[in-house]
């Protein structure tokens, strides 16, 4: 008789319980790898982030006061032999919006030239690049917008922007963007914008924001204090500010959501820890003679110990089975978008989320079998079999 | 005769360790559900303010809010010739506000200044105090030929450097030295996270030749449709809204965030429901014998499956109860405050959460009916014990 035996004919014994206990089980369970798939993507974005040394450069008094564009040339004169520092893209906040609907983009107006360099994730080919260049209404939109709104490389859109001068523009798509991040992303050629600012008289010449491509992560801290320093006590004061640092103010802004999931993962686990080991409890009460005579007929204590928890494990085994395969599958068919969190406008549930879950899920199992194993191991079966259950 | 009360609240503590963790199960899911409930109900306390319908918000045709309207002076004056707009009893003067929104960072109290959030600062005039209704100044507020501002209460709490006597460097060149000489309150709307100075003076520090929008008030009787047609139509050109509407099109991003909410608490009280009819299924077989014999001394189906339901509110109130305080010491301890962006004004609605009788009251409502409907398949199954077999089982 083997263990793996006597572990179905328990689990067999009781149906509706084991039933009960895992549709417990698989219920927070779908909860939590939803919220932890969501948490993963967000430490992969911030990962991904911090391997792309960009530091931002702001107006310290608000991201809404502009900066000259000159500056540019002032953070690249502090290296300029190009140690630490790659390349400075300016970058305009255009609140593009596609005509007739309420969605604003993340539409930012960039410098064409650096643009490759400091978003080289992007993954710019380089004919994607040589029609970037050559075309000043080129544009890049995340995959997000483009599957939404049907836009395809090679076609043109338009975009009208809500902030004065309320300008609408045409572009042409040069690439589409894939990474999860960038869903509701759009960039485009600043020199363009501001040609177009010219044309109807809006003096410019400004930008919101500059992002710098660093070489190496102390450069990086380097410049952040250089460049802070440099412009403190003159007209235009920075802020500078990695990626991370800059997302998570807007991360606090949307309601906290990573904070929020995380909290819901912790609630989530001790549920079902309680669901687990109240289950364990009862079929441990029930059971107590039937150890008892496994005992009698020579069973070791270690032997029986093992039975009662890899019956928890396998409960909770089968329970997060159950809840989080189908979450998993629904999200990955139907992913969920549109949703305005940060930097994440899709979440799909990575292989990582689903096994941390089942293995989060074994661990609990484990856990809340212990103290009834415990106790079966050291059941005295002379007691137990006098007992009347 | 019924069976007594005391008799099932007794059997709960039959089995200590079952009751106890159902218990907890019950209670870490109210605690979540009372959580999301004082988040909405404060969030919605915040935006009932701006429900107001006779007050209109004009803004640039194409803007999406205030901070990205820019209202030229000439063309805020064409309201001028409404006629429905509602004017001050004693001056006649018409209660229209022009305003400029800029928007400043400043750290936040809650994470130690980790993060900073993006704060509206409103150009007024003296029109603005009769046109919102609700800000009522606490203290002094700036004087016109001074660089002052008045900051809102939520705002001053939830963001660092915003007390009085404080100096905040404002304007386009960031080097305009404006003191914060008071608070005001706004019946704790929106506007409660928002910094407030003189219009003039803010114009002229941050460059700006331009309103961002006007507020106005409606007069009594007239029909805030007419007047949108009016301003929106051919004389005035502007876009026109309710506040109402304005705000319900700024919380659409917040509403997102309250559903993902909603589903991941529904799905918890479902796994509560099985947890609960698991544990009562556990004690109708473990009390087989007994209910036979209370069915054999007289006691109907009724008394029973009554009686067995009772006992699951009982777990059910004592789990609320636990869940309710739970969440009220979490808000205490790990803080209340939160603050959200609208959807396109990028500028913060700073709030607390508060747990209201109310809440309380829902959260306890709705874990009972949890406790019933986990019970029902269970007790109903205790009432039809089959009451000879079951007597003569050992």
């Amino acid at each position: 008789m083997t263990i793996t035996y006597v572990l179905m004919q328990n689990l067999k014994r009781n149906p509706l319980r084991t039933m009960l206990t895992a549709a417990a089980f698989a219920l927070p369970m779908a909860v939590f790898v939803a919220a932890i798939s969501l948490v993963v993507v967000l430490m992969k974005v911030a990962a991904h982030n911090e391997q792309e040394l960009r530091l931002g450069v702001r107006q310290k008094t608000s991201l809404t006061n502009l900066l000259p564009e000159g500056m540019r040339r002032k953070i690249e004169a502090l290296d300029p032999d190009r140690k630490q520092l790659r390349a400075v893209c300016g970058m305009r906040w255009f609140g593009g919006r596609v005509p007739d609907t309420k969605n604003t983009l993340t539409s930012l107006a960039v410098d064409a030239d650096t643009f490759p360099v400091v978003y080289d994730d992007v993954g710019m080919a380089p004919e994607d690049t040589a029609k970037w260049m050559a075309d000043r209404t080129a544009c890049v939109a995340g995959s997000g917008v483009a599957e939404q709104y049907h836009w395809k490389v090679g076609g043109n859109i338009e975009l009208e922007s809500t902030v004065p001068p309320y300008l609408t523009l045409r572009f042409k798509i040069v690439k589409i963007m894939t990474s999860a991040d960038r869903g509701n992303v759009f960039y485009f050629r600043r020199d363009y914008l501001e040609e177009s600012y010219q044309a109807m008289g809006f003096a410019s010449s400004r930008v919101h924001i500059f992002w710098i491509k660093c070489s190496t992560a102390e450069g990086l801290r380097a410049l952040q204090a250089q460049i802070d320093q440099t412009f403190a006590n003159s007209p235009e004061e920075t802020k500078s500010e990695d990626e991370n640092a800059f997302a998570a103010n807007f991360t606090q802004a949307g309601g906290d959501i990573p904070g929020l999931m995380q909290a819901m993962a912790i609630v989530v686990v001790c549920i079902v820890g309680l669901v687990a080991g109240n289950t364990m409890m009862m079929s441990f009460r029930e059971r107590i003679r039937e150890l008892a005579v496994f005992k009698a007929i020579g069973f070791q204590s270690g032997r029986i110990f093992t039975i009662v928890l890899a019956e928890s494990a396998m409960l909770s085994l089968i329970g997060s089975l159950a809840g989080v395969l189908p979450t998993a599958a629904l999200l990955t068919l139907v992913p969920i978008r549109g949703l305005r969190m940060g930097p994440i406008s899709s979440v799909e549930v990575s292989p990582v989320a689903v096994v941390v879950s089942i293995g989060i899920a074994l661990i609990v199992g484990l856990a809340a079998g212990l103290l009834p194993a415990y106790q079966a191991m050291r059941l005295r079966s002379v007691d137990a079999l006098r007992r009347i259950a | 005769m019924a069976l007594p009360i005391s008799y099932h609240w007794r059997n709960l503590f039959v089995r200590k360790t079952t009751t106890l963790l159902t218990v907890l199960v019950i209670a870490a899911v109210v605690g979540v559900f009372a959580w999301m409930l004082g988040f909405a109900a404060s969030l919605d306390r915040s935006l009932s303010q701006a429900r107001d319908e006779t007050k209109l918000l004009v803004l640039k045709r194409g803007a999406t809010a205030e901070t990205n309207s820019a209202l030229p002076v000439d063309e805020y004056n064409n309201l001028n010739q409404l006629d429905d707009i509602a004017r001050d009893p004693t001056t006649n003067e018409p209660l229209l506000s022009p305003e400029m929104m800029v928007q400043i960072s400043r750290p936040r109290v809650r994470d130690g200044g980790k993060t900073w959030g993006n704060i509206a600062l409103r150009g007024v005039t003296e029109a603005a105090f009769k046109v919102h209704r609700t800000v009522q100044p606490t203290g002094r507020v700036f004087s016109a030929g001074a660089q002052e501002v008045i900051v809102g209460v939520a705002a001053a709490q939830q963001f660092s450097g915003l007390n009085i006597g404080d100096t905040l460097e404002l304007g386009y060149g960031n080097n305009r030295h404006y003191t914060v000489v008071g608070y005001f309150t706004a019946d704790k709307g929106p506007a409660e996270s928002e910094v407030w100075g003189y219009l003039p003076s803010l114009m002229n520090a941050y460059n700006r030749t331009m309103y961002s929008s006007a507020s106005l008030r409606l007069k009594g009787g007239a029909d805030p449709k007419k007047v949108i047609e009016l301003i929106e139509g051919p004389k005035i050109q502007l876009s026109a809204q309710t506040e109402a509407q304005y705000w319900q099109t700024q919380s659409a991003s917040i509403n997102t965030y309250l559903r993902i909410t909603k589903v991941l608490v529904a799905v918890m009280c479902l796994a509560a429901i099985f947890s609960i009819a698991n544990t009562m299924f556990s004690m109708v077989a473990g009390r087989t014998r007994e209910i036979a014999m209370l069915r054999t001394i007289g006691f109907s189906r009724g008394q029973i499956l009554s009686g067995f339901v009772l006992e699951s509110v009982f777990l059910s109130i004592l789990g609320g109860l636990l869940g309710c305080v739970g969440c009220i010491a979490w808000l205490y301890v790990m803080g209340n405050t939160k603050d959200m962006f609208g959807s396109s004004t990028f500028t913060t609605l700073a709030f607390e959460i508060h747990l209201t009788p109310t809440n309380l009251t829902c959260a306890l409502g709705s874990v009972i009916v949890v406790g019933v409907i986990g019970a029902w398949i269970p007790a109903m199954r205790a009432s039809r014990v089959a009451v000879v077999t079951a007597l003569r089982e050992p």
